[in-house]
C-alpha cells in the first residue's frame, strides 16, 4: 500500500505502529478475540488523520486507485463496530476535522466540520445565542459527522426531530469521484438523506450544516415516581402526545435505578429490598425548554400526572446527568446493552418482558430510555457481566439476541447497525428498502472501499445460520452463568 | 452533577473504563498530540496492555507520561474513574517495573539530592527575600511562629517565580500575620516525586519537612503553590492532625474580606485562569474571585473555560521533564482562549501556570501580562514593591 504517494499528508499524520493500530481497532463494546480474529481483520494497515478535506480527498483518492478499505472514525463511541475496520486497510482518524464553526444568524443555520463534539458545538452556540436542536446522550464525545451517519435521534427529538431532520447541508468527499469534494443539498440531484444513517459507507462527510434554534430563554425539568410499570407507561404515552411538546422525556426502570445503586450512587428514591422480585417502580423526567409561557403551559401538562412529583432538585439533578448513563458500568465491570427503536404505545409490554425475564431467571437488567417522537422511543436495556470471565462475557453477548427478539416481538428495531447488528437485517429494511440502499451503494462506492462489511449484508458468522443457533445457545447459558448472586 | 469518582485498582478501573471517549475531549495532551494513544482513554488502555505482559517501546511508554494531571479527565469520566489518581498509581507501577522514562532521572534525581528540582544548593532557598527592600534580620525563618509560608521550589528559586513570594511576604506582613518561612530547612514537598512515581523517595521529602514544620508549632500551614498544596493535604495532612493547610489565596480571601489589606485603585482588564492544582484537583474556585473583585477599579471578565471546565496551563504532571515543546503548545493554546476576553493582564494562582501562560504569551501576545493574584494585590497596596513586577 502506498502511503508515500500522498500529496497533501506529511508522515507524522500517518502511523503504521502496531500498538496504535491496535488502539483504532475496537470501540465502545469489547468483543473476545475468539469472537472476532478467526472472521475479521479489525487491525488496520494504517491510521491516517487528515487535518482538512482535500486531505480526506487525497486518501479517497490513492485508496480508490488501489482499492484500500477506508473506515472513518471520529469518537468511536457507538458499539457495533460502526468504526472499526473489519477487512483491514485505512482507519481516517478524523478528529482534527473539528470546530470552524460558522453561524448564519438569519437563516438560523450553523456550519460545522464533522469532528466537532455536539457538547462542543452547543457550547459555542449559547455563546451566540443559539443552541442545536437535538444531541445525543453521548454528547460529550459524540461528533456531528458521526451522529448524521447514525440515525441521529436523541435528547430533542420529541420536540425538533431527528438530525436527519436539521439537516441542511453537508460536503463529502466520494470514492466514486475519487474523493472528489461534493456540496450536497436538497437541491441536489443526489439527496441529501442518502447520507443519513449511512454509517460511512458512502463517503467522509467533511462539514456538515444544520438548523438551530435562538437558546431557549427557560427551561424546567419535572421529575416523577412511579410504583407500576403501567402507570409510568401510561404517563410517558400522554405525555409525549401533550401540548406544548417537551422537549425531552427520560425514563427508568426500577433495574436501570438498582445498577446505579450497585455502582455506589445516590437514587431518587428507595428502592425495596432484596432485589428480586423486581420491583416495578420507575420514574420518568420531563423536560421543557423555550419561552417562559411555553413552559408554564408545559407545566400544566404534569398537573393531572399519576406519579409523585419529586423536588425540583431531584429533577435538575436528573437532568444534569443525563449524558451519564454509563455510571451504571461500575457494577458490571462490564456492561452490555441492546438499543432499540420501539413503537411508545409498547412500551408497557417491553418493559414488562424484560422485568419478567428478569426476574424468571435473576437477572439485573435495567432499562432507560428517551422519547424521540409522539410514537417512537429510543429504549436502551443494560446488564453487567465481566469481560475477565471470557465464557461468562460470550454467554452475555449472546444474551443481547434475547433482549433483540424480545423488542422485536413488540415492533422494536435496533438502532444502528455497523457489523453486529447486520445479524438483524431482516428486522431493519424491507427486500426493497435494501435493495435500494445496496444500489446508492454500488453508485456511490463502486469498487466498495468505504466501511466495507458494514450496513449492507451480513457476513460469516452472522449469517442467521450460524448467528442464530449460536447466539441462542449462549443467551441460554446467560441465564444460569448471568444469574444474580448478590 | 455529582461528583462522586471511584478507585478500585488499576486492573479494576481499566475494565470499568467504556471506552466512550469523552476524557479525549477535554484532555489538553491528546489535542495537542493527536494520536488515540495519547487520550487519556489510550493511555489507559495501554497500562491495561502493559500490566497484561505487553512489551511497549520507549515511545509507547512516553504516551503515559505525556499527561498534566490536570484532572479534567476524571471530572467527565462517565463511569466516574478516579483517572488522576490512576495515573498516579499507573506512574507507581512503571517505577516498580523499572520502565520509567530515562528523561526524568536527572531531574528527579536533583530532587533526592539537593531538596530542590533546580539542582541548586538548598540553602540558597531563601536568597530572594535577600532582594527585598529591608530585610529583617532573621530573613523570616523564625524559631516560632503561628503561620509556616511553605514557599515551595518554583517560588524559591526561580528568578520569575521569586516575585511570588516576595509579594506575599509583603502582604503578610501589611495583614500583621505571624508567620515564617523555613529556609534550607523546606525541601521539595515531593509532588514532582510522586508525580513520576517515586513512591520511596517521596516519603523521605516528606519526612523531613513534617519534621521542620513540627518544631515551628504552627497551625496553619499556607501555600502559593497548588500543587504544593495538593500534595500536603493528600499526603502530609494525616500526620499534623489539626494543622490547616490553606492556599495563599485562601488567606488572602479572609483578609480582604476583614479589610486588612490597604489596596488602591488599579485600572485594568483582567481574566483569571483557574490552576488545575488549585481549581479541579483542590477545590478553590471562589478565593481568588473573592480577591479579585474586592480589588478597587479593576475590570474583571471571565473567561468561558473556567471553574470546573478550566482549561491547563501545559506545566503539571511532570510534562516539561518529558515533553517540553507540548508543554508549550498547551500553553499556547490555553492563552489563545484566555485572550478571548480582551484581557490586558492574564492574573493566575500559581507559579507554575505564571511560567507556562508567560512562554505562551511571548510570542502571540508580548503585551499581555502574567500575573500571580499576589503580584497583583501587593501592586494595590499602598507600599509596592521596589523591583519591577512586569
Amino acid at each position: 500500500m502506498s502511503l508515500t504517494k500522498f500529496t497533501t499528508i506529511s508522515a507524522d499524520r500517518v502511523t503504521e505502529d502496531n500498538i496504535e493500530r491496535k488502539l483504532y481497532s475496537r470501540d465502545m463494546a469489547f468483543v473476545p478475540s475468539i469472537m472476532v480474529k478467526p472472521f475479521f481483520q479489525t487491525l488496520p494497515d494504517a491510521v491516517i488523520r487528515p487535518g482538512n478535506a482535500e486531505q480526506v480527498a487525497d486518501v479517497l483518492r490513492q485508496a480508490t486507485d488501489e482499492r484500500i478499505p477506508i473506515t472513518p472514525r471520529a469518537a468511536a463511541s457507538s458499539s457495533y463496530y460502526n468504526s472499526v475496520p473489519v477487512h483491514g486497510g485505512w482507519v481516517l482518524d478524523m478528529n482534527d476535522l473539528r470546530d470552524g464553526i460558522e453561524v448564519d444568524t438569519a437563516h438560523q443555520t450553523v456550519r460545522v466540520l464533522p469532528a466537532t463534539t455536539w457538547f462542543d458545538l452547543d457550547d459555542a452556540l449559547q455563546q451566540k445565542g443559539f443552541a442545536v436542536k437535538t444531541y445525543p446522550s453521548s454528547a460529550v464525545s459524540a461528533t456531528v459527522g458521526g451522529w448524521v451517519n447514525m440515525q441521529g435521534q436523541g435528547i430533542g427529538s420529541l420536540k425538533y426531530g431527528s438530525v436527519g431532520d436539521q439537516l441542511v447541508s453537508l460536503q463529502v468527499a466520494l470514492p466514486s469521484g475519487r474523493g472528489e469534494l461534493q456540496t450536497i443539498t436538497r437541491e441536489s440531484d443526489l439527496p441529501l438523506d442518502w447520507f443519513v444513517a449511512a454509517e460511512g459507507t458512502l463517503g467522509v462527510i467533511t462539514w456538515v450544516e444544520l438548523g438551530i434554534r435562538p437558546r431557549p430563554n427557560a427551561e424546567s425539568h419535572h421529575l416523577f415516581a412511579f410504583d407500576t410499570l403501567d402507570i409510568l407507561s401510561q404517563s410517558i404515552v400522554s405525555q409525549a402526545r401533550a401540548e406544548p411538546r417537551p422537549y425531552t422525556i427520560f425514563f427508568a426502570d426500577s433495574g436501570y435505578l438498582r445498577l446505579l445503586e450497585r455502582s455506589g450512587f445516590d437514587i431518587p428514591f428507595d428502592l425495596p429490598q432484596p432485589t428480586f422480585p423486581v420491583s416495578e417502580k420507575g420514574l420518568f423526567l420531563v423536560s421543557f425548554q423555550g419561552e417562559p409561557s411555553e413552559i408554564s403551559r408545559g407545566r400544566d401538562t404534569l398537573l393531572h400526572t399519576a406519579g409523585k412529583e419529586m423536588s425540583s432538585d431531584l429533577a435538575l439533578d436528573e437532568w444534569n446527568l443525563r449524558l451519564h448513563h454509563l455510571r451504571t458500568k461500575r457494577t458490571g465491570p462490564s456492561l452490555l446493552a441492546v438499543e432499540v427503536w420501539l413503537p411508545l404505545n409498547k412500551l408497557f409490554h417491553y418493559l414488562t418482558s424484560v422485568k419478567n425475564l428478569a426476574e424468571r431467571n435473576r437477572l439485573l437488567i435495567g432499562t432507560y430510555g428517551f422519547v424521540v417522537a409522539p410514537d417512537m422511543t429510543l429504549v436502551m436495556s443494560l446488564y453487567p457481566t465481566d469481560e475477565r470471565q471470557t465464557v461468562k462475557y460470550l454467554a452475555a453477548i449472546g444474551f443481547t439476541k434475547r433482549l433483540h427478539d424480545l423488542a422485536a416481538r413488540y415492533g422494536g428495531r435496533p438502532y444502528g447497525i455497523g457489523l453486529w447488528n447486520t445479524a438483524y437485517l431482516p428486522r431493519l429494511f424491507s427486500r426493497t428498502h435494501l435493495a435500494e440502499l445496496k444500489r446508492r451503494k454500488a453508485l456511490l462506492d463502486p469498487s466498495g472501499i468505504m466501511n466495507p462489511g458494514k450496513v449492507y449484508q451480513a457476513s460469516f458468522p452472522l449469517w442467521p445460520i450460524t448467528s442464530v443457533p449460536g447466539a441462542t445457545m449462549l443467551g441460554a447459558l446467560h441465564l444460569s452463568l448471568g444469574r444474580d448472586r448478590s | 452533577m455529582k461528583d462522586k469518582v471511584f478507585f478500585k485498582g488499576l486492573m479494576a478501573e481499566a475494565t470499568i473504563c467504556s471506552y466512550c471517549g469523552y476524557c479525549r475531549s477535554v484532555c489538553p495532551t491528546y489535542e495537542g498530540v493527536g494520536w488515540e494513544s495519547c487520550s487519556p482513554r489510550g493511555r489507559l488502555h495501554l497500562i491495561r496492555m502493559l500490566l497484561g505482559g505487553t512489551s511497549l517501546t520507549a515511545d509507547q511508554m512516553k504516551r503515559l507520561y505525556q499527561c498534566t494531571l490536570c484532572g479534567h479527565c476524571t471530572q467527565v469520566c462517565s463511569t466516574r474513574i478516579d483517572l488522576r489518581q490512576f495515573w498516579l498509581e499507573a506512574r507507581k507501577q512503571t517505577v516498580s517495573l523499572k520502565l520509567s522514562p530515562p528523561e526524568f532521572s536527572t531531574t528527579l534525581d536533583n530532587v533526592v539530592r539537593t531538596g530542590n528540582i533546580y539542582n541548586y544548593q538548598n540553602d540558597e532557598r531563601a536568597g530572594w527575600v535577600e532582594y527585598m527592600d529591608d530585610p529583617p534580620a532573621d530573613l523570616y525563618q523564625r524559631d516560632r511562629a503561628e503561620v509556616v509560608y511553605f514557599v515551595g521550589c518554583l517560588s524559591s528559586f526561580s528568578p520569575r517565580t521569586q516575585r511570588i513570594a516576595e509579594s506575599f511576604v509583603h502582604v503578610l506582613n501589611a495583614a500583621g500575620v505571624d508567620f515564617t518561612i523555613l529556609g534550607e530547612g523546606e525541601v521539595c514537598c515531593g509532588y514532582p516525586l510522586l508525580a513520576a512515581g517515586m513512591h520511596d523517595e517521596t516519603r523521605k521529602v516528606i519526612e523531613q519537612n513534617l519534621e521542620r514544620v513540627r518544631a515551628t508549632g504552627a497551625t496553619t500551614i499556607v501555600f502559593n503553590c497548588p500543587a504544593c498544596r495538593v500534595m500536603w493535604l493528600e499526603q502530609y495532612a494525616r500526620h499534623l492532625p489539626g494543622v490547616r493547610m490553606l492556599h495563599s489565596t485562601e488567606l488572602l480571601a479572609d483578609l480582604t474580606a476583614a479589610k486588612q489589606l490597604p489596596m488602591k485603585d488599579v485600572n485594568r482588564i483582567v481574566t483569571y485562569h483557574d490552576p488545575c492544582d488549585l481549581a479541579r484537583n483542590g477545590g478553590v474556585y471562589d478565593a481568588p474571585r473573592e480577591v479579585i473583585a474586592a480589588i478597587p477599579g479593576l475590570q474583571f471578565v471571565e473567561v468561558h473555560e473556567r471553574r470546573e471546565r478550566a482549561l491547563c496551563c501545559g506545566g503539571g504532571g511532570d510534562l516539561e521533564m518529558i515533553d517540553t515543546a507540548l508543554c508549550g503548545h498547551v500553553a499556547s493554546q490555553t492563552v489563545k482562549k484566555l485572550l478571548v476576553t480582551g484581557a490586558q493582564t492574564i492574573v493566575t494562582a500559581c507559579p507554575q501556570c505564571v511560567r507556562m501562560l508567560s512562554r505562551g504569551t511571548e510570542q502571540t501576545a508580548p503585551d499581555v501580562l502574567v500575573k500571580d493574584i499576589l503580584e497583583l494585590v501587593a501592586e494595590t497596596m499602598d507600599r509596592p514593591l521596589k523591583k519591577s513586577q512586569d
